[in-house]
This record gives C-alpha cells, structure tokens and sequence, in this order.
C-alpha cells in the first residue's frame, strides 16, 4: 500500500510516497537519493545504517519509512553544506584515519555524535561502548576511538581543528574511483 | 619533503567521511530491473526439476533463469587456479546447477523482476523437486574409505594430497631426546566484509558492450572470466570497480553469481543489479582456516628441534572454480614458519565436504601455519622447562641464513626474526611481566601472556593462474597544467595502496603531493592488472609506479637541465621544483619545465625529448621460481613478512571469560612507505585474528545446514572487545623490490591465534592446561579449566583461591593493566 509522509530531512521538508512496508533506509537512499546511509545486514546487526531520528540514533534498516512521518531525520549528508565545512567528526576521522573503506563510516559518525552530544568529555570505556552497534571490519577500532577523542578535544573548545596526533595532510587531496 | 615514510592520511577519506563514495549498490541505471538468486536449501541433494511457471506468472516477473538456461548459453566457470598444473582435481561448475547441488547456498536459480521484493518474492514461486543424497561434514570420516563422496567421479573426497619432505625426519626424530605429539585445530570462518558482494549488469545490444560494476578486487582478471563463461570478446566487457566496502579477499572472482547478473542483463535487454543479502554472504560467498593439525616433534633439552613431522588436514568445503582451497596448500608450503628444522616432513590433505567453499580471507592460509607452530613451539617450552622465547630463539632461522629454503621448495627472501622478537619483548617489558601477573594473582585476578609469531609469504604467483601473479603495472601521467596522474591495475578495496602511489610518484616526480591524483578499478581506464590480493599492491603497483614516474622524471630532467644550463645528474627535485644540487636558488618550477614539454615542444629546451608526459611500466618481481627443481618444487611467493606479537589477558575461571587488555606487535613488512596506513591495516588484521580466534565461528549441523548466518549467531568483534593496540615497525627490506617494501596488507593476523591460547595457558601457571582447538568461546575455555589437571597432582582445575576472589569488573582491571 502507497502512502505519502511528510518529514524533515536534513533540515529540509520533505514529501514522499513510499510503499507502507518499505524501510527508512530505503526510503533515503532509493527516495532521496542521500546513499551516504549504508546496509550492511538489514537486520540491525552492523550499524551502517545509523541516522537520527528527533535527535536520536535509530538503524534505519529496522525503521518502517511510514513511521517516520512527521519525525526530524539527520543523515550524515545533513552534517555539513560543503567539503570545507565538515563536522568536526568528520575533520577529526579524516585526519585520524579513522575509516578504511568507509562503508560502516556514515553510520559510525551519526552514533559518535550522539555520544558527544551527551557526553563532551567521554573515557574511552564511554567511546567504545557508545559505538558498540556499529560493526567496522577493517580498523579494529583504535583510530576511531582516537578520532571520537579527538573530535570531542575540539567540540569541547581545547582544539581548533582535529589532529594533533598525527603529520598528515590536513585534507585529502583528489581521488577517483571509476563510475 | 619526501613522501615516502610520511604517515599522510588516506586520499579517499574526504569523500567517504562525508558519505559520498559510489558503493555498487549506489549505482542506479535507468530502467534497471533486480535480481535475486534461489540457493539449494540442502547440502547435498539431486534436482529432478524445477517448475518456474508459478514464478514467471507473478507480476513483475520479468525472467527465470535456471540450471538449463547456464548449460545452454554460458560456459563452465574458469578455475581461479589451473587445478591440473598443480596435480590437484577440478570440477566443472555452472554459473546456476542443474542437476546436483551440493552445499546449502548453491545458486539453482535466478528470477529478475521489476523490484527486489517482486524478485524475492517470486523465489518461492519456483517448485525444485529435490532428492536428497548422502551429506558429507565430517573431513575424517570423508577420509575413511567407502565414505559418501561429494564428487562421486572423483572416487575419494581429496581434492589433493601433498607429501613434502625435507631431510630424514624418522632418523631426526630417533635421534632427539624427546618426542611428543599433539592435535591442534583451528575453526571455519569468514571475512565479513560490511558491504556484501554485489553487481550491476548493463548490455547495449546495438555496441555490442556489456558493462559490469562489481564490489570487486580484481576487476581486470574478472572480465577475462565473465569474456570466457559468456563466451564474449574480452573487449566487449568494461568492468568498473566502484568503492569497495571491504574485501578481506572474498571479492575475489570467479563467482557464480557475476555471469548470471550479466547473462540476465544480455537476456532481458535491461540493466540488472544484484546486491547480495547477509544471509547469502554467510552461505555462499566463502569460508576459510578449517584445518586440523596433528604433529609430532622432537627436541632436545636445550630446546633445539629435531625432526617435525605435521598432518595438516583441510575441510574446504565443495570443490568449486573460487581459489580458496589454495589457502590448505599455503599453509603446507609455509611450514615450518620461520623456523629453521632441517628434517621436516609436511602431509597434506584438502579434503572435500558439502559445506559452502573456502574463498580467499586475509591471512590465505598463513595464518594456520602460524597457529600451529605457534602452539608446538609452546608444547616444546612446556616440556623442555625453557623459557617460551628461548625455543623460539634456539629454532629461528638466523638473519644470515637467508635466502633460507623451506621443504616446499619456498625460498624465503629476508627477515630478521630474532630482531623483531627482541623489540617486542623490551617493548613489552617481558621480564618485569612475572611481577605484574603475582600482584593481579595477589587480588584474584587471573592474567597470562601470550606469545605469537608469523609468517606471512606475500605477492603470490600461481603457474597457470591468470589472477595470481606477481607482476602490476601503471601508468604515470603529467597534464599540461602540471598536475599529475596515475592509473594502476592495483586495486583498493580501502586498504589504502593509493595513497601509497601517490607518496612514491610526488617523491621520484618531485612535485607535490596535492596535485596527485590515483585512478583505479577500470579495465577501460587502467593499464591491465590484477587488482589486490595477497598483500601485493603497493610492492607491485608501487613499484610499477616508482618505474613509469622515473621514466617522466627522466625526461623532465633533460627539459629542466637545458633550463637552467646543467647537467640532467646535478639535478634534484622537490616540492614542485627542479634545483641543481647544492644551489638551490638555481631552480626552475616543475610547472614550467612541464610547460616547456607541451607548448615549447619545438623549442631549445624540449626538442631532443620524445614529446608527452606518459608512460606505463610493469613491475615483475625476480624471485619467482616456477621452472620445477628435482622434486618438482617451485617457489611462488617473493616476499616474507615476519611478525611477533605479545598479547595479554584476563580470564574468569569461573565463566571462561576472556578479556584482551594488551596486544603489542612487532611487524616487519620490509620497507615502510605509509606508517599511519600501515599501522591501520595491522590494527584491522590483528582484531579479525582475535575476533576470529574468540568469537567467531561458521557452524553447520551433521546434515549439512548453516547454523550461523546471521552477524547475531557469527559475532565479530564490537569496539568493546578490542583494546588500543601498540605497533613498533621493523624493517628488513625486500631484495627484490626497488623500495624495499614487502606488502603489509595480511599481517598481523597470524601471530594472533596462537599468542591468545597461549595467554590463556600462562594465566594457570598451576595447570597443565593445553588450549588446542579455536575458537576461545567462554565455553570452551571454561570446560578446558575445569578438565585441565593440576601439576601437583592435587585434582583438577584452578586452584581455589584464584577463583574464590571477588571479581573486580573488568573495565577496572583494564584501567589497572595499563
């Protein structure tokens, strides 16, 4: 059964019809097009799909699209306006290596920003446990860890910009993949 | 600045931080049609028909495809490996079965439909009348004679046996002051990349042009496989590699499921996309490291070796055209490890079962390797009374004894493995351990620590195997504004070896690394190459880049000396600048010297070069040795990362428990080029050993079903398992490559297995507690506390007062470690 919702995404109001069984992450990536919010599992298991919905984080894969209506969803293309303004959990994972593939990345960010919306200054006990749903199988975690502390030294005013803990490039230069 | 040695962070970090990377399941083609694959629900079981009028009546429906559409239009799937070059058997397998399947998740056939759900729906549409035959899951008893056979032609379920002999084993063994023997097994698992497999398929009937986007490594190798199963020119192929979500080698081809998607698309005249559900990941997309081990060596009480003798036994499921077997054959051909026993004699056997097949997983093999010797070496301390490090420093091949043969035939390249264990143990403070684990002692607290070392052969070339091979190529490209850039073979699937390129051109280029640009993963864009595998990209497409930038450089050079009136020799360049050495205020921009070469192409400085700024090389590595020696040998890695890794533990006697408070590695991979890369793929390999090792297990039932297919039954490692890892770099250079590097993609994973079980026995020093078998779920290691018998004969288990203690938690003791 088609129905039509109506919701903020990203701070933009939006209407859409989508099939009464269909899932919010389907409904944002196949709908909208906003493909930054990933499926790794479709049962709840791995994270990838983290958004937030009212300002909390929900994976999108267990979300029914119809139940989001009237709700505030935040995807990870609704965290900046341009590449040169990033949230500072973006800056802080680039500039940590805190991704290798980036698939589980999108989802990974939303939940560290829960984290530190609720706690600036967490323990790394605090880190790890507040992105326990998140699966990532290339990083083993450490880098992430380091860049969650790193973004929470700048949101919390003690850093101007992330990285002080590595020599790297400040931002990446270009890249291509095909297609 | 030099580049190379810099930890500069990934170039696509941007772009995937921000959400914006392409996977393949964010490509979306104008009326493109899905597909959906119906898997055999048995293991082992004969099709009598498929009835899919049910199915093409559903609306929606656009196609059914079944086993007698693959064994008319498409052909056999070529092997990964040339089975036959290597005495081994091979099968014929159709891109969907027809007659007889023989693992749950064998694909029986395919519905294409107007959307997903329409195409899932309709699998239960299609009547399959199955009869159900004898199911093999045991690889022992498949072993036993007038056992059921998986390949009934074939007469015996061994894929291949191997009998490698070096030296008099039985005279060495007769000859040492002790001999003892033990079993050790390391369990099924796989490489659970996040994003699953999935295609794209698009036919323009009109060109005649098939184009295929594919989570893939290896998208050059998977176009000659999809030319030869379609029966289509290669050039009527352009594969694209959109980025991947992880590969972990099980998105290496060849696959069932990659024809079908291209044949339906071909067939229905629609593009057809296929994106694989976790289920059939689990099923179907490739299992690893099932191996028994049974051994028995001698020793003499100084801890010297003599003699070592090993079974390796192989459960690699069915025998199919994935390469995944090889990884039973790489842990027989690497043993004994790095360790220098003269009499050694390694059997192997590969046996076929109906489970899902082994596909390629980070470690190929090695890591078993590394387990098992991992586990004798701490047998032999056990019984010799010596210090763990002093047997593996009495058995170490030596720093001059390379290059060192092993009794395969592999011809190690270098390595320094007493260096690396010499850094670990001061890096870990090995002595002042003792007192640490008393004091834990003193407050109940049960801690041990572990020992692991490894060896991780890398760049792997098989005779015959179009795939595997030790070469790449590149081509280095500089645009008339001076910006540069490179294509390679090599593939990424987030590793990081573009990165790598881009610090190796910008130093031998002396431009800057900003204005670098990699593309790869197109097979109409990028010089022919097979992609990433066995840690081979940056030795490889490194090295090739390193050659087809000289040639530029050596151009560039001739311009810019003409320029500023000095010998091509005297020059250096830097940051964008060409300068003569010494007085760097005779300089020129590499811009300008660039400028010279495309618009002055006539003019004084430029005329005596060839004009343009392009050139492709290819890397071939020089120590592969595929001509057979006497024993028909051959040598088919060139490149011999080491590791040793300490690890340290907490266990509850009282649960099982486990819980990983400290793990340190010291790493040797050659010549570092990307520290922060390296160190991030060395923290991603060893937590896919520990999770491995302790939490994940691919279980199936005696009838051949899956019992683990979900990420809540296989439980890989979450944030909260893992601890902060320290990483100390060695570097013993390659001979072989121009930089030295060996490739770093796969270690680190190795030393994990047997440091953990090793952990586990140290934190009862009481016990004669002997941890053989993996995974280190609570279970097991509670039963093997309780069964493990005390050394002062007083019965069985931990002693009481270790366990009687209250419990700190163990985020407490986790602070406390540290």
């Amino acid at each position: 059964m088609q129905t039509t919702i109506k919701l903020t995404v990203n701070g933009r109001a939006r209407t859409v019809e989508v099939d009464s069984r269909m899932i919010l992450a389907d409904m944002l990536r196949d709908q909208l097009r906003l493909t930054g919010t990933h499926i790794g599992c479709g049962t709840g298991n791995c994270g990838a799909c983290t958004v937030m919905l009212d300002g909390r984080t929900v994976k999108s894969c267990c979300v029914l699209a119809a139940d989001a209506d009237g709700a505030d969803v935040l995807t990870v293309e609704g965290l900046y306006t341009s590449p040169d303004d990033l949230h500072p959990i973006q800056q802080a994972f680039i500039a940590n290596q805190g991704l290798q593939c980036g698939y589980c990345t999108p989802g990974m960010i939303l939940s560290a920003k829960q984290l530190l919306d609720a706690n600036p200054d967490p323990t790394e006990d605090e880190i790890r446990h507040g992105i326990s749903g998140n699966l990532c199988r290339c990083t083993g975690y450490h880098f992430i860890v380091e860049s969650i502390q790193d973004a929470a030294r700048v949101l919390r005013g003690e850093a101007s910009a992330p990285s002080a803990s590595i020599t790297g490039l400040p931002a990446s230069p270009a890249t291509d993949v095909a297609g | 600045m030099k580049q190379v040695g810099r930890r500069v962070t990934g170039l696509t970090n941007t772009q995937l931080a921000a959400g914006k990377g392409t996977f393949v399941n964010d490509v979306v083609l104008p009326d493109m049609a899905f597909l959906a694959f119906l898997r055999s629900p048995y293991a082992h079981a004969r099709i009598r028909s498929v009835d899919i009028s049910a199915a093409m009546a559903r609306p929606g429906v656009i196609k059914v495809l079944t086993g007698e559409d693959a064994y008319r239009d498409l052909r056999p799937i070529p092997e990964a490996w040339n089975t036959r070059e290597i005495g081994a058997k091979g099968v014929l397998w159709y891109p969907i079965v027809k007659d007889r399947v023989r693992y749950v998740g064998e694909v029986v056939a395919a519905v294409v439909a107007e959307d997903r759900w329409t195409a899932a729906a309709a699998l239960d549409d299609i009547e399959v009348d199955y009869e159900e035959l004898p199911v093999v899951t045991d690889p022992i008893k498949a072993m036993e004679p007038g056992a059921d056979l998986v390949e009934p032609a074939w007469g015996d379920n061994l894929l291949i046996t191997r009998d490698w002999i070096a030296g008099d084993v039985d005279a060495a063994l007769a000859g040492a002051d002790r001999v003892v023997t033990g079993t050790v097994r390391s369990n099924r698992i796989t490489g659970v990349s996040i994003e699953g497999r999935g295609c794209v398929a698009q036919w323009d009937a009109f060109a005649r042009k098939l184009t295929f986007w594919e989570s893939t490594q290896n998208p050059h190798p998977l176009r000659s496989f999809l030319a030869e199963t379609l029966n289509m020119s290669e050039n009527s192929i352009h594969v694209i590699q959109p980025h991947v979500g992880g590969g972990f080698g099980l998105k290496q081809p060849p696959f069932q499921e990659e024809p079908v998607v291209a044949h339906a698309a071909m067939v229905t005249g629609r593009p057809v996309k296929w994106i694989e559900e976790r289920a059939e990941n689990f099923m179907a997309t490739g299992h690893s490291r099932d191996t028994r081990f049974e051994y028995t060596v001698g020793f003499n009480a100084d801890g010297r070796v003599h003699g070592l003798r090993i079974k390796v036994i192989a459960d690699v499921g069915a025998p199919t055209a994935l390469l995944g077997w090889g990884q039973s054959f790489v842990t027989g051909y690497s043993l004994p490890g790095g360790y220098d026993i003269p009499d050694t004699n390694v059997q192997l056997y590969v046996v076929v079962t109906n489970k899902c097949p082994w596909n390629a997983y980070r470690g190929f093999g090695k890591d078993a390797q590394s387990f098992v010797m991992d586990r004798i070496m701490d047998h032999v301390a056990r019984e010799t009374g010596l210090d763990r490090t002093a047997i593996r420093y009495a058995n170490f091949i030596r720093p001059d004894d390379f290059p060192h043969s092993q009794p395969s035939g592999a011809i190690l390249d270098s390595g320094n493995y007493q260096g690396a264990l010499d850094k670990l143990l001061k890096k870990i403070d090995y002595a002042g351990f003792r007192a640490l684990q008393a004091q834990a002692a003193a407050e109940g607290r049960r801690i041990g620590l572990g020992l692991g070392q490894e060896l991780t052969p890398e760049g792997c070339a098989m005779p015959g195997a179009l795939m595997i091979s030790a070469y790449d190529g590149a081509t280095v490209r500089v645009a008339p504004s001076g910006e540069v850039t490179i294509l390679t073979g090599v593939t990424s699937p987030g590793c990081g070896n573009e990165t790598a390129f881009a610090q190796i051109a910008a130093d031998v280029l002396g431009c800057k690394l900003e204005t670098i640009r990699v593309i790869q993963g197109d097979t109409e864009l990028c010089p022919y190459g097979l992609g990433n595998y066995s840690s081979r990209g940056t030795m490889y497409g490194g090295s090739a880049t390193q050659l087809a930038a000289q040639d530029l450089r050596n151009k560039l050079a001739e311009v810019a000396a003409s320029m500023l009136e000095a010998a091509p020799a005297d020059l250096e360049a830097a940051d964008g600048t060409f300068f003569v050495q010494g007085s760097p205020d005779r300089s020129v921009a590499f811009n300008a010297v660039v400028n010279q070469v495309y618009r002055h192409t006539f003019g004084k400085h430029a005329e005596g070069v060839e004009p343009g700024l392009e050139s492709t090389r290819y890397f071939r590595m020089g120590n592969i040795y595929h001509q057979p020696e006497t024993q028909g040998r051959f040598s088919n890695y060139p490149a011999w990362p080491f590791g040793s890794s300490a690890v340290v533990v907490e266990v509850d006697p009282q649960t099982g428990m486990v819980k990983v408070l400290e793990y340190t590695l010291v790493e040797d991979a050659g010549t570092v080029i990307n520290p922060l890369l390296v160190d991030a793929n060395l923290h991603g390999a060893i937590t896919q050993g520990i999770g491995s090792a302790m939490y994940e297990n691919i279980s199936y039932d005696e009838n051949g079903q899956l019992q683990t297919a979900t990420l809540m039954d296989y439980t890989i490692p979450t944030a909260i398992e893992m601890p902060m890892f320290s990483i100390e770099h060695q570097e013993t250079p390659s001979p072989f490559t121009p930089l030295g590097m060996k490739g770093a993609g796969e270690s680190g994973l190795g030393s994990t297995l047997g440091a953990l079980c090793g952990a586990i026995e140290d934190a009862f020093p009481e016990l004669d507690l002997r941890i053989t078998d993996l995974p280190l779920t609570p279970n097991r290691v509670w039963q093997s506390l309780r069964t493990a018998p005390r050394k002062d004969g007083s019965g069985f288990g931990p002693s009481p007062s270790a366990t009687g203690a209250a419990r700190p938690a163990v985020a407490g003791a986790v602070e406390a470690i540290r």
